[in-house]
């Protein structure tokens, strides 16, 4: 992993800006590539089934088809897109792909025969024909091959800009040359508000660059910390263990994971399907792949040992409430201010860590009474050197 | 007061050099790369470079995605890793003769940094820059993917099938197998290559050294009946007497010499005594520069002076003296020094004529050095090869008897005199076969190339000197398709046993039986891997007979007339099998301080006589050589180095200098490392550039080294350090004294006990992620290196005096880079550090230009995934070898030594966490832990019990410009000579 600052994402972020205009332009004008490589994979598959049966499977498992069902759809439980809440149930993607390689028998079983309690309850009263539940196997197929659909770049804020961009130029035509409105001071005013707006999005975007709060991807598998540390009480350093003595708070091993689920293999919001997965993982020898929340610039060198170990600050303090969390989400912005900030008011526990003999002079001027406590910052913790080398 | 200079030109006129180095720099501060001719154009690609950005920036307002990163958990997480934590493994490095126990630092299951090991009776803890920068070889691109064959891939099976069967083959028709190795002191391996040969009953196992120790080892069969090279005990000798023999750069075991060597000069804690040393030799070597008397000769002058000095004493003591050749050098002076201090001197020799070291031996007994100072019961196992055999295999390959030849670890074609004729005869061989790590010159010539694993990725077992063991264990799985040799051999010998299990087997019945202390194997397995060293003593039984002198002394010649050229290995490169290294390349030639090339160092009157500047070029019996001016080079010797002028090295190495190997000649069945009657010519018109930074960052001639006698220092402390009191008497200042509450890092340098061998510069840049920038650039005046090692001449030009200094930041109490700075990107810590927030850094250089010392560097170009920087950081694998702790710097900041934060930042954590105090000697910098002079100190000057705390106090203490009131925390202690009053 090496270290490297400054401009170092350029090329990539042209890349997505470019890839952002051409979608936008792909989309204006009615036209969509994914539709375009879905048609591509399609035709290898002619000879067994036609783009037709997938897209009949798709209806079915959208709720479309047939027109008197008198069950749920598939749909209601398992998303095609991605939800801000977190829905237990595994969704299309996750189904697709578990199943990609498998025959319709095995996929006919687990729809049809549900095993495990949530299961049991949800596929109670399924009565799907043979015909119909393959062309949802052969849409799942389809779903793994391509990839989950789109939801769309949001461009809203894109527009704005543009939008906000064409004000100020018909502001400025009008005062320079078309003079329609009456009132220049209209004008004028759309000219300073449009422009402040502008000022104020890139100022915004301009601070917030490199920061995530509130960042909440989606994970691998739908681990909830609510269920682990809130309901269960799981105490944070029995995972994260080298949190009290290393630098990194630490992923638990997927063994560790097994301490437990070696015996629940049945969760009560989520079912078996999700447990399956860290099972298999530790099974098949391929470690869990989660996506980084919380990742601090290349340049900052963050020890958890100083701040959970040493200063004996709770996890909370900085992850937020997370035994509330059902998706895992970025608490604090990771600030060098929040940082620093906290420093300031942060006292430190001077008296009972002989480290801190060394601070004779502080020492005296406690005992002396010309101060009373000492914070984080008196003893240099806002140097660069803390955390900057 | 004295004047030092730093080149012939400052000697001559200092104003004048001063005006054109202000000028040059200011030139390369307003010069980006471009070719010469376009120096103020702005191109085609400017332009698009500025628009490029243009559109960038506005793109990551627009559009600013976070990348996704991922997240991946061990699945089975082993106990001893902790994500961000480093492991430390005791084991060992022998490569290119050179051998020390050490520490691997593996961080997240990549090694990155080499330490010594305390624990070694040997090395001491101390290493080289050869063994630092021995990490980047395992990141080497260059370096074979997998076994081939005629160049084409090969599986390791198919390998081992059709040589075993032209194996078998030979056997039955008793075919000649020649095992050619370098020398091995592995004692499992040798018992491996005991086992192949018993196999292949026709085989012979030869060693082969490229710069060998024939001499020593011919000459002590003879006088004691055993080739063997003795332990020398620098630190119990008052006297020191070398003749030719670089034992501080690259004699045999270099770093236990100088850790022996500083600790009988060291004048800490109230020593008055020091060992005086005096050095014979014809280049400025850097045994040389540290010696108290040193005598420029002529290479072919030194067996008269051996011979005489023999006679000197012989006849004071009552010995047989000889007749023989006139020596042109008084000795009476050093016989009668070496007479006084009986039993308690060494005398040596760096030459490879097996007569001058019988009369070095004869010298030696007579003064009854051995088992005193010279002790038999340890020989130094790290040089085996006799040059004759090599000459014997050299015309049984062209005589076609050699039906197979096993290569490992030599390299003959480069680094023989005779390489051509070897590239010629290795074809002849029916089999020949190259366990070799990296392509070179020989397995370019082997049918079989089955690659070497590197030694940070294999297990072996190693006996530097007899009685002394150590270990090496894996670091890290072999990254490339490699395979330890002795698997091989094992394996076609019959013995399908992995390596690990034969060490083990093989020390359960050796070496486990040679101590008492541990009962249990397993333990003792574990204890000896922990420790990486295991020592035993041993009783010598040798006894020392005179027989070979009388007929020796006809053999030593007199002095040739016409110039000489001396053939050495320098203290980056060694013999060159280093050469694609980008970190030994750029290290600056400790005296000379040119980096990237070799070059023919001419005496001062010669160059004078013959119209010779720096960097014209000279023909040499027929070689073209960049020509460098050296003070001190004796009257008609030229200096050259070997190891140089590679072919087939890597991107690096490849046709960097000249290779002066086939130069080198022969005298008495041994190698002469010296050429006699050159004919040198200047090559009118025609120059080289080199890499010279000897005139760079100088400090504008102010009184920077100090130094003294030993007589004046016992007389007076303070004796030439006497400004210090002066300009502390006239300390007025405006700012503030700064306060530290906790702690005051420093670092204290003893300048009597840095030989400046360069160790701390390569340890620096290992450890502080520090790039390597190419010879273009070094002559612009870029070098990164955050510790450069001055070193200054006084007195003679003709014999100088040389004085060495480390100097990297100086952590100012006032700094006055500080100060300029417009953004507040260098401030001052609490705890007396010089901080150096990159990411603040907006590049103006202010600092640079208002550092008075010169230690802040600027990162001109992106050094790091840039094809034009074609070095070890642009590829993803030379890449592994950056430390994770420290930022990798971008174009266009400054940066500088900034104490090893990250190492104070670890080992106070540590100490907080275990709630106390933090000891002495925790906290190390790269450049103080494997110091082999142990010349700098670390720690912390608010602790007033701390061993820098009172070096700080010694009356040898000064600082850098104290007239400036800056207040470094950084300190040196006064060099001290001991030159007879």
């Amino acid at each position: 992993m090496s270290k490297s600052i400054l401009l170092h994402y350029f090329s990539m972020r042209l890349k997505t800006f470019i890839s952002l205009i051409l979608l936008a332009f792909f989309i204006s004008s009615g036209t969509s590539l994914k539709a375009n490589s879905a048609e591509d994979e399609s035709d290898e598959f002619t000879e067994d089934h036609s783009h037709a049966d997938i897209q009949r499977g798709e209806r079915f498992f959208k709720g479309f088809l047939p027109a008197n069902r008198e069950f749920e759809s598939c749909i209601s439980c398992h998303n095609i897109y991605k939800s801000d809440t977190l829905n237990w149930n595994p969704s299309a993607m996750d189904i697709a792909i578990k199943f990609a390689g498998k025959d319709f028998a095995e996929f006919q079983s687990a729809v049809m025969q549900p095993t495990g309690i949530k299961m049991e309850a949800s596929h109670k009263d399924f009565k799907i024909e043979e015909e119909d539940l393959k062309k949802v196997k052969l849409y799942l197929d389809d779903l793994a091959l391509v990839g989950p659909p789109s939801a769309g770049p949001t461009l809203n804020q894109i527009m704005l800009f543009i939008l906000l961009g064409l004000l100020i130029t018909f502001a400025l035509l009008d005062l320079i040359f078309f003079h329609k409105i009456k009132y220049r001071a209209v004008s004028v005013l759309i000219l300073i508000v449009s422009l402040g707006f502008q000022v104020k999005m890139v100022a915004t975007a301009a601070i917030d660059l490199g920061r995530s709060q509130d960042y909440a991807p989606d994970q691998p598998i739908k681990f909830s910390h609510k269920v682990h540390a809130g309901d269960n009480k799981i105490d944070c350093k029995y995972c994260h263990h080298t949190a009290e003595f290393g630098k990194s708070a630490g992923i638990p091993a997927t063994e560790l994971c097994m301490n437990c689920h070696v015996l629940v293999r049945e969760g009560t919001n989520s079912g078996k399907f999700e447990i399956a997965k860290v099972v298999d993982a530790y099974e098949t020898k391929n470690p869990i792949e989660w996506t980084r929340i919380h990742n601090l610039p290349d340049h900052v060198f963050f020890s958890h040992a100083q701040h959970v170990g040493v200063g004996k600050i709770d996890c909370q303090q900085c992850h937020g409430p997370v035994e509330e969390m059902d998706i895992m989400r970025q608490h604090s912005d990771l600030s060098m201010g929040w940082c620093v900030n906290c420093h300031r008011d942060t006292e430190v526990n001077f008296m009972d860590n002989a480290y801190y003999d060394n601070y004779m002079k502080l020492h005296d001027q406690l005992k002396g009474g010309g101060i009373d406590t000492i914070r984080a910052v008196n003893i240099g913790a806002n140097d660069c050197m803390r955390c900057h080398y | 007061m004295k004047t030092y200079w730093r080149s012939i030109e400052e000697l001559a006129n200092p104003k004048e050099l001063r005006r054109v180095e202000v000028r040059e720099e200011a030139k390369q501060k307003s010069m980006l790369m471009r070719g010469d001719n376009d120096l103020n154009a702005a191109s085609r690609r400017d332009f698009l470079k500025t628009f490029g950005f243009g559109i960038a920036a506005a793109s990551i307002i627009a559009s600013c995605k976070r990348p996704i990163d991922k997240a991946i958990p061990y699945l089975v997480k082993p106990d001893e890793i902790n994500p961000g934590t480093a492991n430390y493994y005791a084991s060992s490095y022998f490569d290119a003769n050179e051998y020390g126990s050490i520490i691997v630092k593996v961080r997240d299951g990549r090694p990155i940094k080499i330490e010594g090991n305390t624990l070694s009776s040997i090395s001491q803890g101390g290493t080289s820059a050869r063994m630092q920068a021995s990490v980047l070889n395992l990141y080497d691109d260059a370096r074979l993917k997998g076994p081939l064959k005629a160049g084409a891939e090969i599986t390791w099976e198919k390998a081992d099938e059709e040589i075993m069967a032209q194996l078998a083959s030979l056997k039955a028709e008793n075919g000649k197998v020649v095992l050619l190795s370098s020398t091995i002191i592995s004692p499992s391996t040798r018992e491996i290559i005991k086992k192949f040969t018993e196999n292949q009953p026709n085989t012979e196992w030869i060693q082969y050294d490229p710069v060998s120790a024939s001499g020593i080892l011919l000459a002590n069969q003879k006088c004691f009946g055993s080739a063997f090279i003795p332990d020398y005990r620098f630190d119990k000798a008052k006297v020191v007497v070398s003749f030719g023999a670089d034992f501080l750069g690259t004699w045999l075991s270099t770093v236990e010499y100088t850790k022996r060597y500083t600790a009988a000069r060291q004048l800490q804690d109230g020593q008055k005594e020091m060992l005086r040393h005096y050095q014979f030799e014809s280049g400025m070597t850097l045994s040389g520069s540290n010696a108290d008397v040193r005598f420029p000769i002529k290479p072919s002058e030194e067996g008269a002076i051996v011979l005489a000095l023999y006679n000197a004493i012989a006849a004071a003591k009552g010995g047989t003296v000889v007749s023989g050749v006139q020596s042109s050098v008084d000795v009476a002076e050093l016989a009668k020094d070496l007479l006084e201090n009986e039993n308690h001197s060494i005398v040596i020799s760096g030459s490879n004529d097996e007569n001058i070291q019988l009369f070095v031996n004869g010298i030696n007994q007579l003064l009854g050095n051995y088992g005193q100072t010279i002790g038999l019961d340890k020989p130094l196992l790290t040089k085996q090869g006799v040059d004759q055999n090599m000459d014997r295999l050299l015309s049984d390959l062209k005589a076609g008897s050699v039906k197979a030849l096993l290569v490992w670890g030599a390299n003959p074609v480069y680094d023989h005199p005779l390489g051509k004729e070897f590239a010629a005869a290795i074809p002849k061989s029916g089999l020949s076969v190259s366990f070799s790590e990296r392509p070179d010159e020989t397995t370019a010539l082997c049918q079989y190339v089955l690659p070497e694993t590197n030694f940070l990725e294999s297990w072996n077992d190693l006996e530097p000197k007899s009685g002394i063991y150590s270990l090496s264990q894996p670091t890290i799985a072999p990254i490339f398709n490699a395979r330890a040799p002795q698997e091989s051999l094992l394996k076609w010998a019959g013995n399908d046993k992995k390596y690990h299990d034969f060490i083990k087997n093989f020390w359960n019945e050796t070496q486990f039986p040679k101590q008492k202390e541990i009962t249990d194997f397993r333990e003792f397995w574990n204890t000896s891997l922990q420790n990486g060293v295991f020592e035993t003593v041993q009783e010598p039984k040798l006894n020392y007979s005179a027989e070979g002198i009388a007929p020796a002394a006809s053999q030593i010649k007199s002095a040739g007339s016409g110039i000489e050229v001396a053939l050495y290995e320098t203290v980056a490169l060694g013999n060159g099998k280093y050469a694609n290294n980008p970190w030994l390349q750029e290290l600056p030639d400790p005296v000379a301080k040119i980096s990237w090339d070799n070059f023919a160092a001419v005496p001062v009157a010669y160059a004078e006589e013959n119209g010779l500047k720096n960097e014209d070029v000279i023909n040499i019996n027929g070689i073209e050589l960049p020509v460098f001016i050296q003070p001190g080079q004796a009257k008609d010797t030229i200096s050259v180095a070997l190891g140089y002028g590679r072919e087939i090295a890597g991107k690096v190495g490849d046709q960097t200098g000249i290779n002066l190997y086939p130069s080198v000649g022969t005298e008495n069945g041994t190698r002469r490392y010296y050429l006699t009657s050159a004919k040198v010519e200047k090559v009118a018109g025609k120059t080289f550039e080199l890499a010279i930074s000897q005139t760079h960052y100088l400090m504008e001639g102010r009184p920077i080294a100090r130094e003294t006698s030993l007589d004046d220092y016992i007389k007076n402390p303070s004796s030439g350090n006497e400004l210090k009191a002066e300009h502390e008497s006239k300390a007025v200042t405006l700012y503030e004294e700064p306060v530290y509450n906790g702690h005051h890092w420093g670092l204290a340098i003893d300048l009597n006990s840095c030989t400046g061998c360069g160790n701390c510069a390569i340890a620096c840049q290992a450890e502080n992620n520090v790039q390597v920038i190419g010879k273009e650039q070094v002559r612009n005046r870029r070098i990164m290196h955050w510790i450069r090692i001055d070193r200054y001449y006084s007195e003679n030009p003709e014999n100088p005096k040389v004085s060495f200094q480390p100097v990297m930041c100086q952590h100012c109490g006032n700094a006055p880079c500080e100060n300029v700075c417009p953004v507040a990107a260098t401030p001052h810590s609490e705890e007396g550090l010089n901080q150096m927030a990159y990411n603040r850094c907006v590049g103006t250089k202010y600092c640079i230009n208002n550092c008075p010392y010169r230690v802040r560097r600027f990162n001109w170009f992106q050094y790091v995934k840039n094809d034009k920087f074609d070095y070890a950081s642009n590829s993803d694998l030379g890449r592994m070898v950056l430390n994770p702790d420290v930022t990798v710097r971008s174009r266009g900041v400054v940066e500088k030594c900034s104490m090893c934060v990250q190492r104070i930042q670890e080992k106070k954590q540590v100490a907080k966490l275990e709630g106390r105090a933090i000891a002495e000697g925790e906290i190390k910098t790269a450049c103080s832990q494997s110091c082999p002079g142990n010349a700098i100190v670390f720690g912390d000057l608010e602790n007033p019990e701390s061993r820098i705390s009172k070096l700080f106090k010694d009356k040898r203490n000064y600082h850098l410009l104290e007239e400036l009131h800056t207040l470094p925390s950084v300190g040196y202690l006064t060099k001290v000579r001991n030159i007879n009053a």
